[in-house]
């Protein structure tokens, strides 16, 4: 087992337990340490910019490519983000040109491109005379080896439930980058955990060429009798996994800032804004490979 | 050029010298900072041991022996060859005791060439109003001027807008890495131990060397001579003892030594029976001081010194965490003859934690730890009457285990282990200070250092040379590839830097009541706190400068006017500096340090600048006794990859601060004591603006440290009972509040997506804003007697 340059594997979680732990210190003093919600006291600056969101789905059971381009919104607005539609965008494999029309909200979309394995694909977004271009290569997912689900007794961070489990070999001699979805009755679900950075997405460090047995996809997602329970695991590039794990450190903060959480920075996009790079985009434009499968919970 | 300057104190007339030692006449202690002078106006202060030397003409002279809060000594003597005279100081209790602040050498801090140095006693410390009722030196020391912290729950301080691991905390000599109890409440300081606390913010001698900021001086009681004598307290969350006396008495009752040996334990947990929830949680934290002296013969003396504390916690089945800190100095002062005086320290230092994982089935501990030792020889030579220099050298060696992990309650998890750091680091200095003229004093020396990575380690080789390199386009670090490892073997030198610190201060007295007094001093800092949190925790790691992070150093000037009123009534002084800082260590953004061996791959490196004016006035004398500081500064790092390049407040910048301390002791039995503090919010990254990405609302950023967490003010009051005059009972009852209007001060504001609906947990789309407060108003209650 290679673990040297890594976090090791049997500390996965511990950032989760820590800021938990810390909580209940405080309680235990007695200090009235105390969190107050202080929304409508703050005000905050905000700069426009533009939002990426998707990417290339090899096997996801729809034929359909699309991205989605949206505008941000200051922090504290409860309101969904205002979408792009008057963007060009394309994507090329160094070969084809595929263009992608803009159906609605924000949505652009291609029914002609047919992902394949090793290929990196190049998104370009000419917007208000500025062009942005990023790209991402695919790498190829290995199957499900078992998919079955398990009740499972209530825990410090977990509800009773039935939880989604799989088993799944890594490919030997591979960097491999795992990233892992849940829907619940066809319904993506997620919560912002601290978990999730350790949890949703995987590096094969430490099992390179490993089966690996009884895995759950989310363990904030529980199952009742009756439901369509559905997992993928996707296939991710290193850059992905890296932009990934920020964003999942980030949603997870859970605001203790003495414990592991690093002061907050921007998530750096992998698209550029090749006219004037200070004019940031955000988000992330992918390529991914899916390994999808789903189970009845009775 | 030295020795110049040594003939130059050496010629002249027929010269003889007076020496000893100056003690407590009641305990025995040895009294340090202690004025020795003559009619003739020559005069010395007593050195950390209570020792002074003092060269006069042949002759009749009169000696004036005086330290604050003791009756001074008036002697007339006639000398005639070299003469050791001991002097013992009684205490004064007609004058009201007074609060010491800045009196780092006798009463003259007008005379004297130190500055940006602030002194505090233990008796000034246990007086002030604390949380919880436990008094605490890293927390009174934020009341001088420019120190401050990030959080009330903060291990550390910072000093000029330093950071927090650029503090040298010393304890009796030796290193203390981590110096929190409770995740920062607490300092691992038991106030009842400690004799005083020297801080120096800047002009700092070159015997200290290390780290950037400050040096923190803090020095255990060494016992009483005389009798034995014990003294305990007992609060709302912790309870402590001491005891001390006399070792191999003599016939007049004096000891040849003395002991002192304090304990603290807080009891938290003796309370959690009252909740289930917490039933069987262990929490406490403890500490243990000790210190003994002995006499060999009237030159020789031996000192013990030994600090023992740690931190407990734990929750069935869950997590368990433990800190702590182990030192030990040994120490040998030989007073050769009248001119020279010898010591020399052997010093052990470690500090450890732990983290368990206690869930059934992978039930493992995480180990980390650093541990040097430390030889210091150091010669201190009263050449004049006008000159005294000092050298000496400091050997550490350092051994840094970055981790460790081994399986608990027979759990299948495999032992495995990051690879031991083994660094050395050596100093030789030497400091002369001298009146040029009857209106110039000048201290000046320099430090050599020399830091020495040392094998035996493998370390990692990158594809381009170094770990990271920075993609200007993207704005981001990439990580460079290993391409293999080279190993060094045991005892080969990996990396090694040298460097020259020069340090020079000087004090010019514009009047008996007036001085002006400017400093210089480089400082190198070769060992580095890992942390990507705003202030330390006790997981954080001490990684060794090498190959791949370079030492940090900083140059500092500072100039300062230094006022005596009524005579010494009240004193003031006004300081202002600038510091320029190169290697400063900061974590790239989303960097992620924890448990990790590559953390040179996580840090990058910059410049940063420091400035500000601190003024204090001190009120010393009357019933009213206390000090005003007020601390106006700015403090900026820059570096490649953060904030576009620019400069950027630090975590410590703070552009106000404002503490009002006041004592007040009444006729009755009663003191009254108040502490007010107000600072400018300190610097925090606010989100400028919301997207969705994988269903979850992300917050983006534009500048680090952009925004400000809101003004920060606290007024905490004390009040104690003393026992009346006449009766032969000791205790008395000390009543505080911390926080009494009950202000709730911002720890942190953070911005995150409602995660919960109806209890629950799912992605909302909607976003919040919460401040998190450490406490509100905290009233308790101490009773402490002796025995």
């Amino acid at each position: 087992m290679n673990f040297k340059y890594r976090k090791m594997e049997n500390l996965k979680n511990m950032n989760k337990l820590i800021q938990q732990f810390v909580i209940m210190v405080f309680l235990l003093i007695g200090l009235t340490s105390c969190e107050e919600d202080v929304t409508s006291d703050i005000s905050l600056n905000s700069v426009e910019r533009l939002v990426i969101e998707g990417g290339i789905e090899r096997n996801s059971g729809n034929s359909t490519q699309k991205i989605r381009l949206t505008k941000t919104l200051p922090f504290l607005t409860n309101s969904s983000n205002p979408f792009v539609s008057d963007a060009t965008v394309t994507i090329t494999d160094g070969t084809t040109t595929w263009n992608l029309i803009h159906t609605q909200n924000g949505f652009y979309e291609t029914n002609s491109l047919l992902p394949q394995i090793g290929k990196t694909y190049t998104i370009t977004i000419v917007w208000n005379n500025e062009t942005y271009t990023g790209s991402d290569t695919l790498s190829e997912v290995p199957p499900f080896d078992n998919f079955y689900y398990e009740f499972e007794e209530e825990t410090l961070f977990t509800d009773e439930g039935y939880f989604l489990k799989f088993d799944t070999t890594d490919p030997v001699g591979v960097e491999n980058y795992y990233y892992y979805r849940v829907f619940k009755n066809n319904i993506f679900t997620i919560v912002p955990d601290p978990g999730n950075a350790e949890t949703l997405i995987v590096s094969d460090k430490f099992f390179d060429g490993q089966q690996r047995v009884g895995i759950n996809p989310n363990e904030e997602v529980s199952f009742v009798v009756g439901d369509l329970a559905k997992a993928q695991q996707l296939g991710i590039s290193k850059k992905y996994y890296q932009f990934l794990f920020e964003l999942f450190t980030q949603t997870g903060n859970q605001g203790i800032s003495f414990i592991g959480n690093p002061p907050p920075a921007t998530i750096k996009s992998n698209v550029v804004n090749i006219t004037n790079p200070k004019n940031r985009i955000l988000g992330y434009f992918y390529a991914v490979d899916v390994e999808e499968d789903s189970i009845l919970i009775e | 050029m030295f020795f110049l300057l040594l003939s130059f104190f050496s010629y002249g007339q027929k010269k003889v010298t007076v020496s000893g030692y100056v003690e407590d006449k009641k305990t025995g202690e040895k009294l340090l900072g202690v004025s020795i002078y003559s009619s003739t106006k020559a005069g010395n202060t007593t050195n950390e041991y209570g020792y002074y030397s003092l060269s006069l003409e042949e002759g009749k002279h009169t000696l004036y022996v005086s330290f604050i809060g003791y009756k001074t000594i008036e002697q007339e003597i006639v000398i005639k060859s070299n003469t050791i005279i001991d002097f013992k100081l009684e205490e004064n209790s007609l004058i009201l005791e007074e609060v010491v602040v800045n009196k780092s050498k006798g009463e003259n801090k007008v005379r004297n060439v130190e500055m940006s140095v602030n002194t505090l006693k233990a008796s000034t410390i246990k007086k002030l109003p604390a949380i919880l009722g436990e008094p605490d030196v890293i927390k009174s020391i934020q009341l001088l001027p420019g120190v401050s912290s990030t959080n009330e729950a903060s291990s550390g301080f910072n000093v000029r807008g330093g950071n927090a691991d650029q503090n040298l905390i010393l304890l009796d000599d030796a290193t203390i890495y981590n110096a929190s109890h409770l995740f920062g409440f607490f300092s691992v300081f038991n106030s009842d131990a400690i004799k005083d606390v020297k801080l120096y913010k800047g002009g700092i001698p070159s015997s200290f060397g290390g780290r950037l900021s400050s040096v923190l001086d803090v020095r255990q009681k060494e016992g009483n001579k005389k009798k034995f004598n014990g003294e305990a307290g007992i609060g709302l969350i912790l309870s402590r003892v001491l005891v001390e006396g006399p070792i191999k008495k003599d016939s007049l009752g004096n000891g040849r030594g003395s002991y002192m040996f304090a304990g603290r334990r807080s009891y938290v947990d003796a309370f959690t029976f009252l909740d289930d929830e917490f039933k069987d949680n262990v929490l406490f934290f403890y500490d243990l001081n000790l210190k003994a002296n002995y006499d060999l013969d009237k030159k020789n003396k031996l000192f013990l010194s030994g600090y023992f504390g740690r931190d407990r916690f734990e929750l069935p089945k869950f997590l368990g965490t433990s800190w702590g800190n182990i030192v030990g100095t040994l120490r040998w002062t030989n007073s050769i003859n009248e001119n020279l005086f010898f010591q020399s320290s052997f010093i052990f230092s470690n500090y450890d934690y732990s983290l368990d994982n206690l869930r059934s089935g992978s039930e493992f501990q995480w180990n980390s730890n650093i541990t040097n030792f430390n030889f210091k020889p150091k010669l201190t030579w009263y050449a004049s009457s006008k000159a005294t220099i000092k050298g000496g050298i400091d050997f550490t060696s350092y051994k840094f285990n970055p981790g460790e992990i081994s399986s608990l309650n027979g759990s299948s998890i495999i032992a495995q282990k990051f690879q031991n750091n083994s660094a050395l680091e050596n100093g030789l200095y030497i400091d002369a200070e001298f009146d040029l003229t009857e209106k110039l004093n000048i201290q000046t020396g320099f430090r050599f250092s020399n830091f020495m990575r040392m094998g035996n380690e493998n370390i990692r080789l990158y594809a381009t040379g170094s770990p990271l390199t920075y993609d200007p386009i993207y704005g981001v670090y990439e990580e460079n590839e290993v391409i293999g490892e080279k190993n060094y073997g045991s005892g080969s030198i990996i990396k090694q830097f040298n460097a020259l610190e020069p340090r020079f201060s000087l004090r010019y007295l514009l009047s008996d009541q007036n001085s002006f007094k400017a400093s210089y001093n480089r400082m190198y800092q070769y060992i580095h706190l890992v942390t990507n949190t705003t202030s330390p925790t006790p997981l954080d790691v001490w990684t060794p400068s090498g190959p791949y992070i370079r030492p940090q150093f900083a140059d500092q000037v500072a100039v300062g006017y230094f006022s005596k009123i009524k005579e010494d009534k009240f004193d003031f002084s006004v300081e202002a500096y600038y510091k320029k800082l190169s290697n400063v260590t900061d974590f790239k953004d989303g960097a992620d340090l924890l448990f990790r061996e590559d953390v040179e791959t996580q840090i990058i490196q910059g410049e940063g600048r420091a400035y500000g004016i601190e003024f204090l006035l001190n009120k010393n004398k009357g019933n009213l006794t206390g000090w005003l500081s007020y601390t106006i500064s700015r403090s900026e790092n820059r570096i490649n990859g953060i904030n576009n390049g620019e400069f950027y407040a630090n975590n410590a910048d703070q552009l106000h601060r404002l503490n009002l301390v006041g004592l007040l002791k009444t006729n009755t039995r009663w003191d009254f004591g108040g502490v007010f503090t107000f600072s400018t919010g300190r610097p925090v990254t606010y989100p400028t603006g919301r997207y969705e990405q994988n269903g979850l609302v992300v917050a983006d950023y534009s500048n680090r440290n952009a925004n400000r967490l809101p003004v920060y003010h606290r007024l905490d009051i004390s009040a104690t009972l003393n026992p009346k005059k006449d009766s032969n009972r000791t205790g008395k009852w000390i009543f505080s509040i911390a926080n009494l209007y009950n202000r709730q001060n911002a720890a942190s504001i953070f911005f995150r997506e409602v995660s919960e609906v109806n209890g629950v947990e799912t992605a909302t789309g909607n976003t919040e804003a919460t401040r998190l407060s450490f406490f509100g108003i905290v009233p308790s209650v101490t009773y402490e007697f002796k025995f």
